[in-house]
Order: structure tokens, then C-alpha cells, then sequence
């Protein structure tokens, strides 16, 4: 197990195309950082670097102290799980996951040994005989970790491992890697673009897009605390609400106003808003923040749209002028179509982003 | 019970699709057949017209006395009747007219047992003679001096040109297939180039080059040659199947420990077997079958297919041997492509990558 750091990172395929930006990151021995983003962001190239399989155009990777950048991929001591699984297909799953330690010149009677230990551990002890056409696809997935666990790395790097899987299957193969995890203590990075999966896992989230990284923090700090309008609207779902909004400050309380709302803000804000008196700003407002609520209290009135239950809860789309927001409201509540809802903001939850940078507005201590 | 309707369209269409099927196994068959039963078949038999379905398993001899000394008839089919076929009192003559005509030989001995009955009054003596089936094979190889080492010039240059064919037009296609470079698509194009210029057309400049090379006359001179087209053939066939194996089970392996050249050997090249039994096949197939550029290229080392061509010109060309010769020659391609063709076949538990 080790750390590993990429400094100023920046790959570049021909001239033109920029797919990792001055890239910099620590990962903490085992801990379990996952990269996010959009399809197309860089993720995999970042991760593609690290294992080797891309050469960086600039900078430092550095695994458990010792930089790596000018070696080979099997050099590093790293071990990948790739999207498509990439299980050997001639080979039975005992030679799969026993490939690389007949290369490390492994006695046999330690292959045989290592090998059923990690099979147990990812429950494929009763398919060791078969060929990987012979499995399904979770069960190939499982080959594919056994395989990674089997060379104990001092990385584990994982590229978008559960894309592949069917829904079901996916959520329940997340418990495992996840658990997988701690057992081996193994530093992991994994890339992928779902969200939910991401925030179901991370120790910590690195959030890229078009090369660069936008956020780096907990799954807390991305969700609660998005930098940026792109990090508010790419977590969560349904993803964060915007509204256009204009600031008006008179004698120190400050409100919130546009066509459909008129909104009067405590007091912690107005460090925060002072600058942006009679300005625009970006209001961000999570679905389960916004309460439905009766007209005394309430913040703005609008029409439902339409209601979609989930069972534990439903979610209750409204039509502002061309955006629709969605509301995360209780199972019970009977709302219909068309009907006039009242609606309450929890204070103490609203992001304000600036409309040019889309970044967020933080109170300047 | 349901009496169900006639459909005619259908009955028409099923009609006219088993004809064609027919027709096209008779064309695929029948010259096949021919050849076969024309390899066994006596001399007089490959000559006599119309051509007998099949070779005859006796011969029904009558002999008599002639002008010159014995008088052999054999009867014939076509005819229902005896033809005088020999008037001979050298019984050494008829024993090898026997043989290599009549494809029955039949001992010195064994004609004078027949000689005493006719001189013992018995007149005319009829008797049969036992086909021997197989001795137009027998025959091919004994007066064709060169067969034999023919043969085995012919395999070691299809066995040179699969070598050299499969290493530089695998790796070539490899290349195509996992690279991009420059004039990547030009490129793959114009290696098929070489196949446009036709093998008599280039032949007088290749005897030229091939004896300044000091390959003229030499199994290497043609499986060079031969070479020339069949890389060609080799990487469009194995490029393709490059491109089926996805490259990150390449990149498995060179992660997990391997050099790349070892995940070449140990990985790509395994799944990429089929497409190269079947490159490998084209290539046999073309190699063993040449005879125009054979013919050019060699002097007094011919290959199979020249010595099977010559066998047809010139006053020793017989039809039936010719034929032997080519039911010879086709063996080790039948062989061949049912060796490999289990290779082609074979996909990992019954299922493709």
C-alpha cells in the first residue's frame, strides 16, 4: 500500500487535444479517492497516466515515494480493473488471476495458495475450471478484481468497473468493491461518471471536467458545499435547483427578488451578498430543501407540474416560466397535477453563485 | 384428418431452390469424380469413347491364333462385342500391354497356362484379367523421374511461404490494426498492389532478379515469390482479426506484469490463431497450386504441379496418369485444410471474443 501524488500532470494527444490539465493530487495511503466527471473530462487519461498505459506530456506521478513517470506499467506495481473487465478469453479464470504471479516467478504451491484466497474473497472459488465465456457478466467483474487483488498493489486503479453491469447488479457489486477495500487496505482510484456511485464510495470525490479539476473534497463537501454551478448541478438527483435572482440590500436585510419570488434572507448572508447589492446572482437550492408548506409560511407559490412517486418518498416537479424545479416531498403527501403548492426555503441550506464565473459565493472572512 | 391446402408458390420456390442446389453440386462434384474415376482407369479405357462411367474391375480376354502369332481380343462395352486389340507371339509384349494398357497385369507364366489350353485345341480361350486399380499411381511416380523429390520441394515451399508470409504480413497487420501512423490507410491499400501485376507478366524480370539473387532454379527463389502475394492476402486477413481483440486485454497483461512483446505472445497471439490458420491456409493452398510461375521459375527442379502438368504434354502424356497425379497432388491440401481447419474452428468454450 502506498501514496500517490501527481504533480502538474498534463497529457496531450497530437497538438490540439488537451486531455489532463495541470493535474495535481494526493492520495492518501488506503485511502479511496474517486475521479468524476462528464464522459470525455479526462478521468480515464488521469488514470490511464498513473497505471502507464498513456506516457505524460509533463509532469511527476509519484507512487509510495518514488517517482514512476518514465516507467514501464509493469514497474509500478499498480493493478487495474478495466471497464470491459478484460479477462483473457483463452484462458481458464485460474490462469486469469494467476498470470501475473507466474511472471513474478511465484513458487506454484504460493500461485495455487494466492490464487484461492482471492477467489474466496470475491466468491468465485467454484469457477476457477471455467473460461470466461462461460460466465456472466458479474461474474467476469469478480475475475477481473480477484485478478487485481491477486498481485497485491501498492495502487488499485479502477476504470469505470461497474458501467457494464446491469442496475441491480451494479449497486450490489459497489458493496462489495467497497468492502474489498477495506479488507485489502489497498489505495484505490476510481474513476467513473455516475454520481450516486461515486458518492456511495469515495473517501474523497476529485470532480474534472474538460481536463481540469473543478472540486476536490468528501462526498459532503461536493454535495453540500458545490464550488461551482457545474459541480451543483452534476451531483445529486434531481440535480440542484437555479434560480436567476437580483439582490436588494436595505438597511442591512437583504432579500432575494425575481418574477416568482420574493425572498428575505437572514442575517448570515449579507457578508456574503454585500458586494452584489442590486446585482444578479445564481440561487441554488437542493430538491429536499425546499419545503411544501402552508401559504402563511411560504417563500414563493407555484402550479405542480406533475408528481413522480418513489416509493419512499416523491418528487414533485413545478414549471417556472421555461424551467421546471423539483421538490423532493414526503411519500404521503397528496399533491395533484395543476394544484397551487406554497413553498418554503431552509435557510441555512442556499448556495449563491456568481452569474459570470458560475462560481461560488463564499462569505469573505 | 385435415386435408391442408397446396400452397404452389411455395412448392415452385422450394422446386426451383433444390435445383439450383443440385446444379451447383454437380458443378463442385462432378469434375471431381471425373477425376477420380479417371485415375483409375487402364489407358484404353481413358481413351475410349464415350468415356466409361467408372474404371472396370476385370478385363474379359479372348485369344486366338493371328497372322503373326497369338491374337488377343478384349470385349468391349461399348461395342458388346470383342475387339482384337494385339497380334503378337512375344508373350513378354503382352504382358506389358497387358499392364500398361489394359491396366490387368497379368504374369508371363499365367499367359502361357493360356497359350497351352489354345494349343491343346481349345479355340478361342477366354479368360479374365484382374484390375489392378491403383497402378496409374504406381506408374506416375516410375516414369516421372523427379516426383517424388518434386513433392517435397512443393512442401518445403509451402511451408517457407506460410513462414515467411505469416511473420512479415502478421506483424504488418498487427501494425495496421493497433497503430496510427501516416499514410496508415494508403498503405494497407496499395500492398494489394502486388497482386494486380499477373505472374507471367512479371515472370521474365523475377528469373532475372531470382538469378542475380542466385535463387533461380531454387525452392527459396519461389517461396519468395510466392511470398509476394500472399503477405498481401495475410495482413487484410490477420488485421482484421487484430482489430476484433480488444486492445485493453493487451493492456491487462503489460499491466499486471508483462512486456509488451510478451503480451503479444502470450495474449494477442493465441486469439488471434483462427485468422492465422486461415492466412496460413490461403497461403498452403496458393503455394501448392502454382504451376505458371513454377513452371518459369524452375529448370531442373520442378515442383509438384509442373510434374504433374508435364505428365499431360508429349508423347509419354497419358490423361489417366495425369489425372493420378493430380488426386496426388490434392491429397496433402485436403489434408491440410482439415488439419487446420480445426484450428479455425476453435473458439474458446464454444463462443467467440
Amino acid at each position: 500500500m502506498a501514496t500517490l501524488e501527481m504533480k502538474n500532470v498534463t497529457k496531450q494527444f497530437g497538438r490540439k487535444v488537451i486531455a489532463v490539465k495541470d493535474f495535481n493530487l494526493e492520495v492518501a495511503d488506503r485511502e479511496f479517492l474517486v475521479l468524476l466527471g462528464p464522459s470525455g473530462c479526462g478521468k480515464t487519461t488521469a488514470m490511464r497516466v498513473v497505471a502507464g498505459l498513456e506516457e505524460a506530456t509533463f509532469g511527476q506521478i509519484i507512487i509510495g515515494g518514488k517517482d514512476v513517470t518514465n516507467l514501464p506499467p509493469r514497474k509500478r506495481n499498480v493493478s487495474m480493473i478495466f471497464q470491459n473487465y478484460a479477462v483473457w478469453p483463452h484462458m481458464k479464470v485460474f490462469d486469469n488471476i494467476a498470470f501475473a504471479l507466474k511472471i513474478k516467478k511465484m513458487h506454484p504451491q504460493e500461485i495455487e495458495e494466492t490464487v484461492r484466497r482471492v477467489a474466496g474473497m470475491t466468491n468465485i472459488d467454484m469457477l476457477l475450471d471455467r473460461y470466461p465465456s462461460q460466465l456472466s457478466g458479474g461474474q467476469q467483474q469478480r475475475v477481473a478484481v480477484a485478478r487485481a487483488i491477486a498481485v497485491s498493489p501498492d495502487i488499485f486503479l479502477m476504470d469505470e468497473p461497474l458501467s457494464n453491469l446491469d442496475a441491480k447488479l451494479r449497486v450490489s457489486m459497489r458493496t462489495e468493491l467497497k468492502a474489498i477495500h477495506d479488507k485489502t487496505d489497498a489505495t484505490t482510484v476510481f474513476v467513473t461518471h455516475d454520481q450516486s456511485e461515486a458518492m456511495s464510495m469515495a473517501d474523497r470525490i476529485v470532480i474534472m471536467r474538460d481536463g481540469e479539476v473543478i472540486q476536490m473534497g468528501t462526498p459532503d463537501d461536493v454535495y453540500h458545499r458545490s464550488a461551482s454551478v457545474f459541480v451543483a448541478d452534476f451531483i445529486g438527483t434531481p440535480p440542484t435547483n437555479f434560480l436567476d435572482v437580483q439582490v436588494f440590500s436595505e438597511n442591512g436585510n437583504i432579500s432575494l427578488k425575481n418574477q416568482f419570488i420574493d425572498l428575505k434572507l437572514e442575517d448570515h448572508y449579507s457578508k456574503a451578498l454585500d458586494s452584489y447589492n442590486n446585482k444578479n446572482v445564481i440561487l441554488g437550492v437542493r430538491p429536499e430543501n425546499i419545503e411544501i408548506t402552508d401559504p402563511t409560511k411560504s417563500d414563493m407559490a407555484a402550479d405542480c407540474l406533475v408528481s413522480e412517486p418513489q416509493g419512499s418518498h416523491q418528487v414533485i416537479a413545478i414549471q417556472l416560466d421555461k424551467k421546471i424545479m423539483k421538490i423532493i416531498a414526503p411519500a404521503v403527501m397528496k399533491i395533484n397535477p395543476g394544484q397551487r403548492v406554497n413553498l418554503l426555503f431552509k435557510q441555512e441550506t442556499l448556495r449563491f453563485f456568481d452569474p459570470e464565473t458560475t462560481l461560488a459565493i463564499e462569505a469573505s472572512e | 384428418m385435415v386435408k391442408k391446402p397446396v400452397k404452389f408458390g411455395k412448392l415452385i420456390r422450394q422446386t426451383i431452390f433444390y435445383l439450383f442446389i443440385t446444379f451447383l453440386a454437380m458443378v463442385i462434384l462432378l469434375p471431381t469424380y471425373f477425376l477420380f474415376s479417371l485415375s483409375f482407369m487402364s489407358t484404353r479405357e481413358a481413351y475410349e469413347f464415350p468415356l466409361p462411367m467408372a474404371p472396370a474391375l476385370r478385363v474379359d480376354y479372348s485369344m486366338t491364333y493371328g497372322k503373326r502369332g497369338y491374337l488377343l481380343s478384349v470385349f468391349d462395352n461399348n461395342e458388346g462385342d470383342y475387339q482384337t486389340v494385339l497380334d503378337t507371339n512375344d508373350l513378354e509384349k503382352m504382358s506389358e500391354y497387358m499392364r500398361y494398357q489394359l491396366g490387368a497385369p497379368m504374369s508371363i507364366l499365367e499367359i502361357e497356362e493360356h497359350v497351352k489350353l489354345l494349343e491343346s485345341g481349345t479355340d478361342p480361350v477366354k479368360f479374365t484379367g484382374k484390375r489392378n486399380l491403383w497402378l496409374n499411381y504406381g506408374t506416375f511416380f516410375s516414369i516421372t523421374r523427379n516426383a517424388v523429390p518434386a513433392l517435397i520441394r512443393s512442401l518445403q515451399i509451402a511451408a517457407m511461404t506460410i513462414g515467411i508470409s505469416l511473420t512479415i504480413g502478421g506483424l504488418a497487420g498487427y501494425a495496421f490494426a493497433r497503430y496510427v501512423f501516416a499514410g496508415r490507410d494508403a498503405l494497407k491499400f496499395s500492398v494489394l498492389f502486388v497482386r494486380i501485376f499477373p505472374g507471367v507478366a512479371i515472370a521474365m524480370p523475377m528469373v532475372i532478379f531470382l538469378a542475380d539473387l542466385g535463387f533461380y532454379d531454387r525452392p527459396i527463389g519461389l517461396s519468395l515469390v510466392y511470398s509476394i502475394g500472399s503477405i498481401a492476402l495475410t495482413i487484410w486477413i490477420t488485421a482484421s482479426i487484430f482489430l476484433g481483440i480488444p486492445v485493453s486485454l493487451e493492456e491487462a497483461a503489460v499491466v499486471f506484469g508483462a512486456t509488451k512483446f510478451r503480451a503479444f505472445l502470450k495474449i494477442t497471439l493465441p486469439l488471434a490463431l483462427p485468422g492465422l490458420a486461415a492466412a496460413a491456409m490461403y497461403t498452403f493452398l496458393g503455394a501448392w497450386n502454382e504451376t505458371v510461375s513454377a513452371i518459369i521459375l524452375t529448370q531442373f527442379n520442378p515442383t509438384f504441379s509442373v510434374v504433374v502438368y508435364q505428365s499431360l504434354l508429349g508423347s509419354v502424356g497419358q490423361v489417366n496418369l495425369a489425372a493420378a497425379g493430380g488426386l496426388v497432388m490434392a491429397l496433402p491440401s485436403v489434408i491440410f485444410t482439415f488439419f487446420i481447419r480445426r484450428y479455425i474452428n476453435q473458439m474458446w468454450g464454444g463462443v467467440t471474443i
